[in-house]
Parts: structure tokens; sequence; C-alpha cells
């Protein structure tokens, strides 16, 4: 292997589980499948009377024979038996005793070579480890909270192992660690609570702790010694030391652990799901080696502590999330009910600031932001659906971080450090946000982080591993505590709920609708028909009474003059149920669209409308007229209408006057009919186009309140629109507006 | 049977009295009326007019009748080649156009509204019969 210059530019492709070396307290052959000896360590002449050249090529026999002169091991057999079980695990260790020294052989596999690792059984701990490990357990189990047992777990690992400090370190999300618990000798500096930068455990080496649950470096100050095998087509092929127990360390990581003076180092690895949670790393001043048995002990403790992580950290999970669970049920129950979505999330006794750790959160819904606890304000809100509108790739957006992500939310880093958004409706910018707030924290490091690199003496920058580990504190601002996964899950269940619930309710709306047209048909048929049937014996009593009048010459006086009451009673009924009748008309007719010349239609209304209000004085002014696309009859009826209203309430003004123009707007026509008479008061502006309303101020004017709901339900019909401004006592101006092309009902 | 000037097709009673009445008022009193109160029943009249080789001057209908409805009516005097040019109102109280435009596309020479009040009553039978009996030739 030529000699790997490790930089900043190549660190994280250094191959350190092929280093091609081996730790000097033991030492290393791999043999090919026909157990050839194709490499071996250097060092072997260190432990036997042999030299790695000698047995380079040469059966495993050889080997065997240096061991014990005379005897057979079966080392062949052995591996025989490993590969059909699949693993060594129950072989391992085996041991040999070769005269004097005795060895623990640790045997594996990998590809297609059995790696075959002696090292000492003498141990710097000779103890009872059956009955540590019992103890150990019950101990480290009596603790209630994770933080108890994995401070046990650090004693008890130090009771087993006897190193000078024992350490519980945890890592987080972006990779750097902290010591959550220690255990140590009394003239040691404490490094509880202490970071540690992702850098100082890189990324491979974290894998590299998944697979060797325990990691020994037994002696800093030793030097490695190389692995030797002949070369193939000129080439020596590394070996990979994935499993290997012996594979050298990474010179950087030597490097490292001389810079705290630490002399051995060993490491448990502490899993959570799948995933590397933290170690027990535990550190000796002087050389101090252990041996596989107590090894496996530790392992054997880690993998206890492991799966109690699992139940402990769930236990407290669980009830830190059942405040949040139960509110989050009392939400979905109440949204599968039914009702106003906004108002069940937002105002009953459970909102959606109470389904996860929140400080603060807004629904936007409905053209409606909705604050609860703290939040940015209105317009901060505004500003920053805008930018997850623009930003947001998926249904839900979290950052325990947003004034670094947005600038703008600078502004309310107090409030809203932490963001967890989800939508509801993207198209409609309609979405939900929580909102954590600022976590102002100090973290001290272990040395300063942020200079994990050096210049050296070649003036190249090279990763160096940092030489103080003096603590150095940190401020965090613009940041809060991390949102959960449990709380984004829960968020996401929710959004379902919400959606489901608004969708039902569209759909509850759209039924409502449906029997609201229904009923609005019903009632039109009813009116229509009841008109109908009335007129018939109205005109019986008009008909008679005229005929009594007309006929019956003794009739006194007073009696003409009754019977004059009754036809003017039946007049009076007769023209109020032609109305409805038009009324009601207008709602079954179906709108026939043509040009229609308003010139004409205009003159022709005006001058029926003289004649039939007897305003001889009326000043009628007529401007442009273009023309009009609609319904001619309801048209006419809609002009009819409005200009009789304003001739009708201006004939008490001197001289009445009426106005009458159309103009071109955009894409509409534009009427105005203005008058000066009596003026509508504004107030009742919403209630002037309704069925049979009057105004208080035209009681003394005849009329059915039924001529505006007409002209309503006609502009309504042709997509048209109208409005009104007026004055009391000075005028009235109605403005119709309808759609200059094309269909009106489009 | 002689026939009438005016064969009528009416179910209100008190409508039938006043029309009556208005046209015992106009032309000298002197135009014949017969009133018939079903739809059926105007039929079989007019049956029986036609054997007789006489028939009316004009027909007058209303649109709601018991038996043959006043449009189903109209569409049988249409039919029958001797009755086919008497002219044949509609006279109905409705106004509405869907009611006028049926009632021409069966047939009817014209819609005529029954106006409200006896004086309207007489002032509209007397333009009617001034027209479909005195001013029209028929063939």
């Amino acid at each position: 292997m030529s000699d790997y210059k490790v930089d900043l530019t190549n660190c994280d492709k250094e191959p350190i589980h092929i280093p091609g070396k081996v730790q000097a307290h033991g030492f290393l052959v791999a043999v090919d499948s026909k157990c050839i000896i194709t490499y071996l360590s250097e060092n072997i002449s260190d432990f036997l009377p042999v030299k790695a050249e000698e047995l380079l090529g040469n059966d495993l026999k050889n080997l065997e024979q240096i061991l014990l002169p005379g005897e057979t091991i079966g080392l062949n057999q052995m591996l025989q038996l490993g590969k059909h079980a699949k693993s060594f695990e129950t072989i391992n260790p085996f041991r040999i005793d070769s005269g004097d020294v005795s060895y623990n052989l640790i045997m594996s596999q990998v590809a297609n070579f059995y790696l075959l690792e002696f090292e000492p059984t003498s141990s710097a701990t000779e103890i009872d480890i059956q009955k540590t490990i019992g103890r150990s357990v019950t101990e480290m189990l009596s603790g209630k909270q994770l933080k108890h047992l994995l401070n046990n777990a650090a004693e008890q690992i130090k009771t087993l192992i006897g190193y000078d400090r024992v350490m519980i370190y945890k890592f987080s999300d972006d990779g750097h660690g902290e010591v959550v618990a220690e255990v140590k000798e009394n003239h040691l500096d404490p490094f509880l609570g202490l970071h540690y930068p992702a850098s100082d455990i890189p990324k491979q080496a974290r894998e590299l702790y998944k697979i060797n649950l325990t990691r020994i470096i037994a002696d800093v100050d030793t030097e490695a010694s190389p692995i030797l095998t002949l070369p193939v087509n000129g080439e020596a092929q590394p070996i990979d030391l994935t499993h290997s127990t012996l594979r050298a360390v990474s010179p950087i990581h030597i490097q490292y652990l001389k810079n705290m003076g630490v002399a051995s180092s060993f490491s448990i690895s502490l899993m959570y799901r799948d995933e590397l949670w933290g170690l027990i790393a535990c550190h000796n001043y002087t050389p101090r080696f252990i041996n596989y048995k107590a090894r496996e002990a530790s392992k054997l403790i880690g993998q206890i502590i492991s799966s109690a992580l699992e139940f402990k950290q769930d236990e407290e999970l669980l009830a830190r999330s059942e405040d949040y669970k139960a509110a989050y049920d009392a939400l979905s129950r109440q949204l599968r009910k039914g009702g106003s979505v906004s108002s069940i999330i937002t105002e009953q006794n459970s909102t959606i600031l109470d389904v996860c750790d929140a400080t603060g959160a807004v629904l936007i819904f409905e053209d409606q932001v909705i604050k609860l606890g703290q939040t940015p304000n209105d317009e901060q809100i505004k500003e920053l659906n805008a930018w997850l509108k623009r930003n947001m790739q998926d249904r839900v957006f979290h950052t325990h971080q947003l004034p670094e992500l947005h600038n703008q939310a600078k502004e309310y880093s107090d409030v809203a450090s932490g963001l967890l958004a989800c939508t509801l409706s993207k198209e409609m910018g309609e979405l939900m946000m929580w909102f954590k707030p600022e976590q102002v924290t100090t973290i001290n490091w272990a040395g300063n982080p942020e200079k994990p690199a050096e210049i050296d003496e070649q003036g190249q920058l090279t990763l160096s591993p940092r030489k103080s580990f003096d603590v150095w504190s940190q401020t965090v601002k613009n940041t809060s505590d991390r949102w959960t996964r449990e709380e984004i899950a829960t968020v996401l269940k929710l959004r379902e709920d919400v959606v489901y619930a608004i969708n039902r309710q569209a759909n509850e709306i759209r039924t409502l609708n449906e029997k609201l047209k229904q009923a609005y048909e019903e009632l039109d048929t009813f009116s229509f028909t009841i008109s109908h049937d009335l007129r018939t014996p109205l005109s019986t009593i008009k008909n008679y009474s005229e005929l009594l009048l007309e006929s019956n010459t003794s009739l006194d006086d007073d009696a003409r003059r009754i019977l004059k009451k009754v036809i003017g009673g039946a007049d009076k009924l007769n023209f109020l149920i032609k109305e409805v009748l038009n009324y009601s008309r207008v709602g079954r007719a179906e709108i026939e669209y043509n040009q229609i010349d308003m010139e004409r239609l205009l003159k022709d209304i005006k001058s029926d409308l003289v004649v039939a209000l007897n305003v001889p004085n009326l000043e009628f002014s007529l401007g442009d007229t273009p023309p009009l696309l609609g319904d001619r009859t309801m048209i006419t009826q809609v002009f009819a209408n409005l200009l009789n209203n304003a001739v009708k309430y201006s004939a008490k003004s001197n001289p009445p006057k009426v106005k009458v123009s159309g103009k071109e707007i955009n894409s509409e026509v534009v009427y105005e009919i203005s008058d000066n008479g009596v003026g509508i008061d504004l107030n009742y502006y919403n209630r002037i186009f309704d069925l049979f309303k009057r105004m208080d101020n035209v009681r003394s004017y005849e009329g059915t309140g039924v001529g505006l709901a007409i002209v309503k339900r006609i502009i309504e019909k042709h997509n048209a629109r109208i409005w009104v401004e007026s004055e009391l006592g000075v005028g009235t101006i109605f403005y119709v507006a309808f759609k200059k092309s094309g269909n009106g009902s489009a | 049977m002689g026939a009438p000037d005016i064969l009528y097709i009416e179910d209100n009673e008190d409508f039938i009295d006043v029309v009556e009445r208005a046209i015992g008022q106009i032309n000298g009193g002197k135009t014949k009326l017969h009133v018939v109160e079903d739809g059926t029943l105007a039929l079989n009249t007019l049956d029986t007019l036609v054997e007789n080789k006489v028939k009316p001057r004009l027909i007058l209908i209303d649109l709601n009748l018991p038996g043959l409805s006043g449009l189903d009516l109209l569409r049988k005097i249409k039919e029958t080649p001797a009755l086919r040019y008497v002219p044949a109102l509609i006279f109905s109280t409705s106004d509405n156009p869907v009611d006028i435009r049926t009632s021409l596309e069966s047939g009817a020479n014209a819609f005529v509204t029954k106006p409200m009040g006896y004086n309207n009553v007489v002032k509209c039978l007397n333009s009617i019969s001034d027209f479909w009996l005195n001013t029209i030739s028929v063939a």
C-alpha cells in the first residue's frame, strides 16, 4: 500500500477500514478458502519464532506446527465449522496455549478469506464476569429515568473494565456529541456536559461503530504493524479489515487521543432503533488492555442498555406525548362530528396549539388568519406564508432555525425561531403553522469546534485533531428546540383529519345548495299557481262590483262609494298578483339573448310611464344608449321598473328630473338611471332588493315591494350587476352593468 | 238547431254570467251566444252543428276546462275540415307568454287575456265582436 496522506480534501475518502495495519498487541493471519496463508501481519515475528515471509503462500498447517509443534489444533476444521454455521460466535475465542504464552484466537470471515487474529488472553481485569454482569444489569435497570440508567451503566462499566474515565456520549441529529453521563477518577477534569463537534467522530467512523459494537485501542504509543501479502499480477490487494478486532487505528484518531492524553481507549456502541444513539467511551491514561471475554461482557452490557434505552426513551416520549395525543384525539373526534373546521381547531377546549410542544399556532383558512398563543403579527404571517408558498415543496415543512433560512424572520426570532408548517390547500394558500420560541442556549464545546483544521509546517491545510480541549462556550441564537418526529407525525395526521372535514363541509354546502335551489323552484311554482288561481275569484269580485255599480240605479251614494272601494282593493290586489307572477316568472323563464335597441326600448317605456303615472312636468333626458345583450322581455322589465321608481319617487320634486344614459366600460355596458327624488337610506341598502320590502320614507307612494326584487332577479339571471348611490332628499342613481359580449350565463 | 254567433266554452259560472250580460249590452243585444261548460260536450255540440251544415261565426275557448282541455279542443276544431276556418280565440286569465305561444302554435286565431272588471269585459267583447263578427270576411 502506498502512503496515504490525509488532508482536508480527501478526509471523507480515507479507507480507514483497510489501513493495512494491525495494532501491535496481537497478530493477524488471513487464509483463503484453501487454507493458504494469504495475508500476515509483519509482527508475527514478535510473538512466534517465524518471519511473515516464510509463511505467506503456505498452508495454515505450517502455522499450527509453529504454535504447537507436533500437535494438531485442527484450525482447518474450525474454519469449516464456522463457515457452515455462518458465524464464529460460538467458537470465539479459541484459547491456544503455545508454550508459556496463551492466545485468544478470534476468527471471522471476510469475502473469500478467513481472518485469524491472535491476541493475549491476559487482561488487566480478571474478574468473575458472570457474576459481575448479573449484578450490573440489576443495578443499571433500577434507574427509573434515562439519566439514572445511563449513570448506572457508566458506573458498572467502570467497575467491569477499570478504566480511568467512562463517559456516555450521545449523538444529536447533526452528528455532534454530548457527554450525558460520566464516571471518572477523582483527579480528572469532568467532561460531563461538554459537546464535541461532529468532525471528532466522522461519519465513516460512526458507521464502523454500528458494525463493531466494541472497539479497543490498546496502546496509542505502539507502532501498528503492516500486513503483508503476496502481490497478484505485481500488485498488492488490500484486505477488508472491517470485522477485524486488531484493525489499526486511523492516524488522526491516534493523534486525537494522544492530544487528550489518552493511552488506551475502549468504546461500546449504543444502538437505538438500528441507529447509533451514542457510545460508552472509556479512556485510560496508561495502556490498559482488556481481553476478549471482558470486551464481550461489555458488549452485552451495551446491548442491554441499548434495549433499555429503547424502552426508557419510549417511556419518556410517551409520557410527554400523552397530553398532545389527548388534544389530537379531541380535535379528530370533533372534526369527524362535523361543524365549522376553523372553529373546531381554534376555539374549543383543545386547539391546534395543544397537539405539539409549540408556544404559538396560526391557521390560515378561508381568507382568515387565526392566531393562537405567541405568533408573529399579521403582516409578518402574511409575508411568511408567501415565502412558504414559494419554497415549500412538500405538505409539511419544519425548521428549528427559521431566521437562518429566511432573513425577514429575524424580526420575530424570539417567538418563531422554530416553524412547523403544514398545507391544507397550496393553491388557496391555506395552512396551519406552529411556532417554537428562540432558545438562546450556551453550548460548552470541548475546544473550539470551528477549528478542526490547521496549517502544517509545509503550509498545507491539514485536518488535525484538536490539541486544545479547553471548554469553549458558544451562544446559539435564532434557534429553537427541535421538532420531534412525533410532533411532525401528529401534525400530518391532524392535516388528514382537517382536509377530510373541509371536504365534507364543502359537500354539505353543495347538498344544501341543491336543496335550496329545489326549494326556490318549488316556491316559484307555488307562487305562480297561487297567483293564477287568485285571479279568477278576484275578477269575480271586481266584475260584480262594477256590474252592480253599472246596472243598479237604486244604489245610494254611500253604497256606490263602498263599491268603488271594493273595486279599488281588487285592483290593488290584481296588480300585486301580477307583480308576483312576474317575479316568479323570471325564476322559471329561460333567457333568450338578443341585441336590444335601447333607445327605442327606453322611449317606449318613458311614454307609457308619463301616461300611467301622470307626471306632466317630468324632465326626462336620454343620453347615449348603447345596445344591451339580454332577454328583451326581462330587460324591458328591468328598465320599466327602475324608470317607474325614478319617476314615481321624484314626482313631488319641482320639476322631477330623470336621466338615463349608458356607456361602455371595459367589457361591460353600464346604464345609469338617476332621479332627484326622495332617495334611499343606505342603511337599508342590503334590503332594498328584498321581496315585499319597502322603505319607510316611501309609505305614501303606491308600490308593492316587488319591483326591485324582480330587477335584482333578472340582473342575477343575466350575470349582470346592479348597485345604487343615493342621498336622502337629493336623489338616487341606479347602475346596471351587463356583460358586453358572449353568453352572460357562462 | 240554429248556429250561434259565438260559441263560448267556459266552466266558470261567474264569468259566464258576466260575459252573457256583457254580450247583451253590445251590438244592440242581437249577438247570439251559446255557452258550453265542458270540453268534450263542446266537441259534441260542434259535431251536431256540422251535421246540420251550420257553424258558429266565432269560437271563444277558455284554457282550463273539464273534459277536453282548451288546447286539445282547439286542435280538434282545427283538424275538422268544416270548422277549420272558423275563427277560434283563446280567452283566458293567463298572460303567460308560454301559454300564448302554445295556443297560437295549436292554431288559435288570437289569444285574448280576460280583462279585469265588468267595464273592461264589455269593452273587450265589444272590440272582439267588432272585429271578428263585423269586420273580417270568413270563408
